[in-house]
């Protein structure tokens, strides 16, 4: 459910960076218009593989309510971040697939 | 008035009138979504059940012992969130449902508490019966519309839906904090005050009942869950067989390795008794209990309820996604959360108003303020009473429950008289502050002084990381409160001039 947690987290944080204000906060301009473009896409695929990847583990009915449940503290998560350690943001939410993913494979 | 405008209005007033009713609902739902492991966390004298040693036999005979002539006899044998026996009966005057907790291994009768279910009753019904379950009922509604107008009048949606700006002033850093709590946790919102209202359905929208079924609202349930009765025949009860094999046979009618949850033994002194049996609440969705009931005197197999219909499956489906007793421990983490964020959030809109009108010196700002107190901050203080009472009230005190309700209730009114004194000022939000921090902090404390079995120790020592999970909460909120109540006094001293100037930044 890490991984979940992870993706979620990440595609949050990507929908986050295709907004103007926290590009400029982050990286200090705003984001091109294609840019914003893929960001948004990225930020679309990810959520969905997570919620691909949540179902396929613990079935359609419990997957979607443990998706819903973990994007919403995801996004709490990543606002928390941005308000208090916003150059943690970033790192943080790249490195979450990664961990999950490996205990996912591990256990 | 445009659209957005009179949604701002009814958002406002709407959302202030509800909003200590539904912080106590939102908190003590929060709170109650641990309530079976706070139960066991309130019987400091509970061993780890290593083998289950006492059967429903003797669980019955314990019952029997204690209300011989009661209309009806109720358990519940271990499982693995209430590692323990629950016992009770239905008294023949139909008064109150009386119970009581039985260790499954010594088969020692535990001590009284009013346990978890205390936030339980306190979420539904405000323990105020029929009359607290619509003032819940009204808030609930008033959720649903104050979520909607917030949508409608809230201005950037998409732009404002990461933004929070704890530095601003703050009016904008409450209204941040508002919004964006109130947005990302939207589904949850929504979809909690939906389902919340949709289990009181038969309460709330009485219309049908009252015409099919002549306002029997048992008989209703019966027919829709397909349950089975037996009319009393007015001869005396025969001797009864045992429980413990019908049990068994229930395991065999089923077909699968679902656990038994609670067993009812109907009509006990008449000819006509009978013990029913139902799997307990597992890890899907929807329980439907599949009912099996036997003939109390010979034993013999009655009837085996068939899988809900579709429609009170559905009904079933929306009252198990709120109660949250499906899934694992991660999911009850997850809506504890989640429910924290609709605290605050609601905490938040308070405050919103609050700093909104302060500079204008509004009249209500002063009762605002002090309802604030007295119920945002005093209910989590006798919430932490209440468990500080369950672990000091001695085991064997008469009517123990009323003590520890007693408690709860004087440390909650201590905190409105405090509220009150101290008109709902910033010194007033340090001091509770400090009294949340120390009686958070205590309790761990508090349980290496107890009992063995309760001990903070002994839990990490069996690797029961569910109790463990309990005292660490406990010390870390302890912990945030102690800082929140160091960072208030400290802002106290900053200049207000280093604000002001923040203020112009994000103007």
């Amino acid at each position: 459910m890490l991984l979940v947690f992870g993706l979620n987290l990440l595609a949050l944080a990507a929908a986050c960076l295709s907004l103007s204000r926290h590009h400029r906060d982050l990286f200090g301009s705003a984001p091109s218009e294609s840019r914003v473009r893929l960001l948004r896409i990225v930020a679309l695929m990810d959520g969905a593989l997570a919620l691909a990847y949540a179902i396929h583990v613990i079935g359609v009915e419990l997957g979607i309510v443990y998706w819903a449940c973990l994007l919403m503290i995801a996004g709490a998560a990543l606002v928390l971040l941005l308000a208090w350690r916003p150059r943690w943001a970033l790192p943080t939410a790249a490195a979450m697939p990664v961990v999950g993913g490996v205990l996912a494979v591990l256990g | 008035m445009s659209l957005r405008q009179s949604m701002s209005g009814l958002h406002t007033w709407a959302g202030l009138l509800v909003s200590w009713i539904l912080f106590v609902v939102l908190f003590s739902g929060t709170v109650a979504v641990f309530d079976k492991e706070l139960t066991r966390w309130m019987i400091p004298q509970l061993h780890k059940l290593e083998q289950v040693k006492v059967g429903a036999d003797p669980v019955r005979e314990l019952i029997v012992e204690r209300a011989p002539k009661a209309h009806g006899y109720w358990m519940h044998p271990p499982t693995e969130r209430m590692p323990y026996w629950t016992a009770g009966w239905e008294p023949a005057d139909f008064s109150e449902f009386q119970s009581f907790l039985v260790d499954a291994q010594s088969g020692e009768v535990l001590p009284k508490t009013v346990g978890g279910n205390f936030f339980l009753e306190l979420h539904y019904e405000l323990h105020g019966g029929l009359l607290g379950l619509y003032v819940v009922g009204v808030a609930g509604v008033f959720m649903l519309v104050a979520l909607v107008s917030g949508v409608i009048v809230h201005r950037r949606i998409f732009k404002d839906f990461f933004t929070l700006r704890p530095k601003a002033a703050r009016q904008r850093a409450w209204l941040d904090a508002h919004n964006v709590l109130g947005v990302l946790g939207l589904p949850f919102h929504l979809l909690m005050a939906y389902t919340g209202l949709a289990i009181f359905i038969t309460f709330y929208m009485t219309a049908g009942i009252k015409v099919a079924y002549k306002s029997d609202m048992e008989h209703f349930f019966h027919d829709v869950q397909g349950a089975f009765e037996r009319e009393e025949l007015g001869k005396p009860a025969k001797a009864t067989k045992s429980i413990d094999n019908m049990i068994l046979k229930a395991r065999e009618a089923w077909g699968d390795d679902s656990q038994v949850g609670w067993i009812n033994i109907e009509h006990p002194a008449d000819a006509a008794a009978m013990v029913q049996i139902r799997k307990a609440v597992d890890k899907g969705m929807v329980n439907d209990q599949r009912t099996v009931s036997f003939d109390s005197g010979t034993g013999a197999l009655l009837h085996v309820q068939k899988p809900y219909k579709p429609g009170y499956k559905t009904y079933a489906w929306l009252t198990g996604l709120h109660m949250a007793q499906f899934g694992n421990d991660l999911l009850r983490v997850m809506y504890f959360v989640l429910g924290l964020v609709g605290c605050v959030m609601v905490f938040g809109g308070l405050q919103v108003w609050v700093s909104k009108r302060e500079a204008r010196g509004h009249r209500g700002v002063a009762l605002v303020r002090t309802l604030n107190g007295a119920v945002c901050g005093g209910l989590p203080m006798a919430s932490l009473g209440l468990l500080a009472a369950s672990r000091l009230l001695p085991a064997e005190l008469l009517q123990r429950t009323r003590w520890e309700a007693t408690v709860f209730v004087v440390i909650w009114l201590l905190a409105l008289v405090h509220a009150l004194l101290r008109r709902g000022s910033r010194a007033m939000a340090r001091e509770q502050f400090v009294a949340l921090a120390a009686l958070a902090l205590l309790l761990p404390v508090l349980s290496l002084f107890g009992p063995e079995p309760g001990r903070v120790t002994t839990h990490f020592a069996s690797g029961d990381w569910m109790m463990v999970g309990i005292d660490l909460g406990l010390l870390l909120i302890g912990g945030l409160c102690a800082f929140l109540g160091w960072r208030l006094g400290q802002e106290r001293a900053a200049p207000v001039r280093e604000r002001r100037a923040r203020n112009e930044e994000y103007a």
